[in-house]
């Protein structure tokens, strides 16, 4: 379902990622794990068509996120790391705004809207302004226009920043109820998250791939290690070069 | 288009929730009123003059079209260089700031369609404005005696200050386009509009083909022939122009915003 070959994105100086190469099937949900400043985010930018890379290809659904960015965006939700939503709005017109900005067709689109709505468990507030809901409301507001239109590619950045813990479980009780009908990549720097949530996981460091696969594997790879461990192994033998950056500990 | 109008929608729906529409429509009716009282009582202390002074010729040269309906549009250009940066200064300026370009860039919609989309709700409360202008006239109508005002001459001078609009509005967004902060938005556009008007009253001073390129720039110099009824190609292709060329840079910094 998407397809990353030697993908590198440097910012004048500054090398983002660097040579990037993985494959999502379909129906996989891929946890995306990495210090922050890694380079999840901007990998995630260039997947939804919000920013060009320096070098290298990206397919989404078998369309090129450069050469064809329309089709490919129509297959993809995407919830960035600070969600996007307007907060004079109320959720409900910004939910029916997104839902028409994605195309849904004016008839379904009540029914989407309140479908979305459901899933996020916003349903209660549809009717507030999004500036007067607390920061784990708008997170979830911005996981709920992410589903709007049943797209089959779904890329969360940090989905669970800001909620409580409840709200966390929920969330990920819901992301792994897309598995299957959605393709997930779903970045995070808390590994229980893909504990609970992910089939296989990709981990990279300053920029580079430093694991790519399922998480039996990973842990069978590193016998008598929690999978904290392996995670400040494969990231910390690159952070010593990274002067400034300042070590994730995991959740 | 049908993406245009999905953010043309949701850019009105935020000028009516917030105070931004209302403010416009309140500085606009204000000062119009303003004009409208003085231009009506210079009127009134004119015609007690001539029949005063027994000049029924004079007096049958005043009438309610040149003397109010008509100076009062040209006055409302003026207006518009302090409205227009107001009604522009949020469209994308905001979005960058909010992270919400972030949303628009991701959905199935072409940055062209954002920049239409944009410029089109701006057009829809600038059509409102012109509206509120359009009343003046309307009541010097109904009550003026005299045969009222001549509605074509009217009619060319608002739609001469909608097209000035148009442009204005172009301009502000594309300055819109290139900060993330609405207040250095509003100014900018606001000192380009100004000058597009200042710049006919340094034309007077110039001489030979300074003189002729300094009127042509002058946004004032283009409004007055509409405001006198006359419409002029070259007063359109202006107006015009000023909103394709606004238009056309807005797309390419928006597009620009990608690859930074």
């Amino acid at each position: 379902m998407i397809e990353v070959s030697q993908l590198t994105k440097r910012y004048r100086d500054l090398v983002a990622i660097e040579d990037l190469s993985f494959q999502v099937e379909k129906g996989e949900i891929l946890g995306f794990l990495g210090p922050n400043g890694a380079g999840k985010s901007t990998t995630m930018r260039i997947l939804t068509g919000f920013q060009p890379a320096t070098s290298g290809t990206a397919k989404v659904a078998g369309f090129d996120v450069f050469e064809q960015p329309l089709e490919v965006k129509k297959r993809v939700g995407y919830l960035p790391e600070i969600p996007p939503v307007y907060p004079d709005m109320t959720v409900a017109a910004y939910l029916r705004f997104v839902a028409e900005l994605k195309g849904v067709p004016r008839r379904a689109r009540r029914d989407e809207v309140d479908r979305v709505a459901e899933a996020a468990k916003v349903a209660h507030v549809m009717d507030r302004l999004i500036a007067n809901v607390s920061k784990g409301y708008k997170q979830r507001v911005g996981i709920a226009q992410a589903l709007l239109g049943k797209p089959d590619v779904l890329i969360l950045d940090e989905p669970t920043v800001g909620l409580d813990p409840s709200q966390i479980l929920e969330v990920r009780d819901l992301v792994r109820s897309l598995a299957g009908e959605h393709t997930v990549i779903l970045s995070t720097h808390i590994l229980q998250e893909v504990i609970a949530t992910c089939d296989k996981v990709l981990i990279i460091a300053r920029g580079k791939r430093v694991a790519h696969e399922r998480l039996a594997d990973l842990q069978a790879r590193h016998p008598g290690k929690s999978l904290d461990e392996i995670f400040l192994d494969l990231t910390s033998d690159l952070r010593t070069a990274a002067p400034g950056t300042v070590p994730v500990r995991a959740a | 288009m049908r993406n245009a109008i999905a953010i043309a929608k949701k850019e009105l729906y935020l000028y009516f929730t917030t105070p931004i529409a209302y403010v416009v429509f309140f500085a606009t009716s204000f000062i119009g009123a303003f004009f409208f009282l003085s231009f009506t009582s210079e009127f009134q202390r004119r015609s007690l003059q001539f029949m005063q002074f027994q000049a029924p010729e004079m007096l049958e040269r005043m009438n309610l079209t040149d003397m109010i309906a008509t100076p009062l549009v040209l006055n409302m250009g003026v207006i518009l260089i302090f409205v227009v940066p107001f009604l522009t200064m949020r469209l994308l300026a905001e979005e960058r700031r909010q992270k919400t370009m972030e949303l628009l860039m991701t959905a199935p919609v072409r940055s062209g369609e954002i920049v239409l989309g944009k410029y089109l709700a701006a057009l829809g409360v600038l059509l409102v404005v012109i509206g509120i202008v359009a009343v003046f006239p309307a009541l010097l109508d109904t009550y003026g005696s005299g045969g009222g005002v001549e509605w074509q001459t009217v009619a060319a001078a608002l739609a001469g200050l909608f097209l000035c609009g148009a442009g204005f509005v172009a301009v502000g967004l594309f300055v819109s386009a290139l900060t993330e902060s609405q207040v250095v938005a509003a100014l900018i556009t606001f000192l380009v509009l100004l000058l597009t008007w200042i710049v006919g009253w340094k034309a007077a001073d110039a001489d030979g083909v300074w003189h002729d390129v300094m009127t042509h720039l002058s946004s004032v110099q283009h409004l007055l022939s509409f405001s006198r009824g006359i419409v002029e190609l070259q007063d359109l292709v202006y107006f015009v122009s000023l909103a394709v060329i606004g238009l056309f840079l807005t797309h390419r910094a928006v597009e620009a915003r990608r690859w930074a």
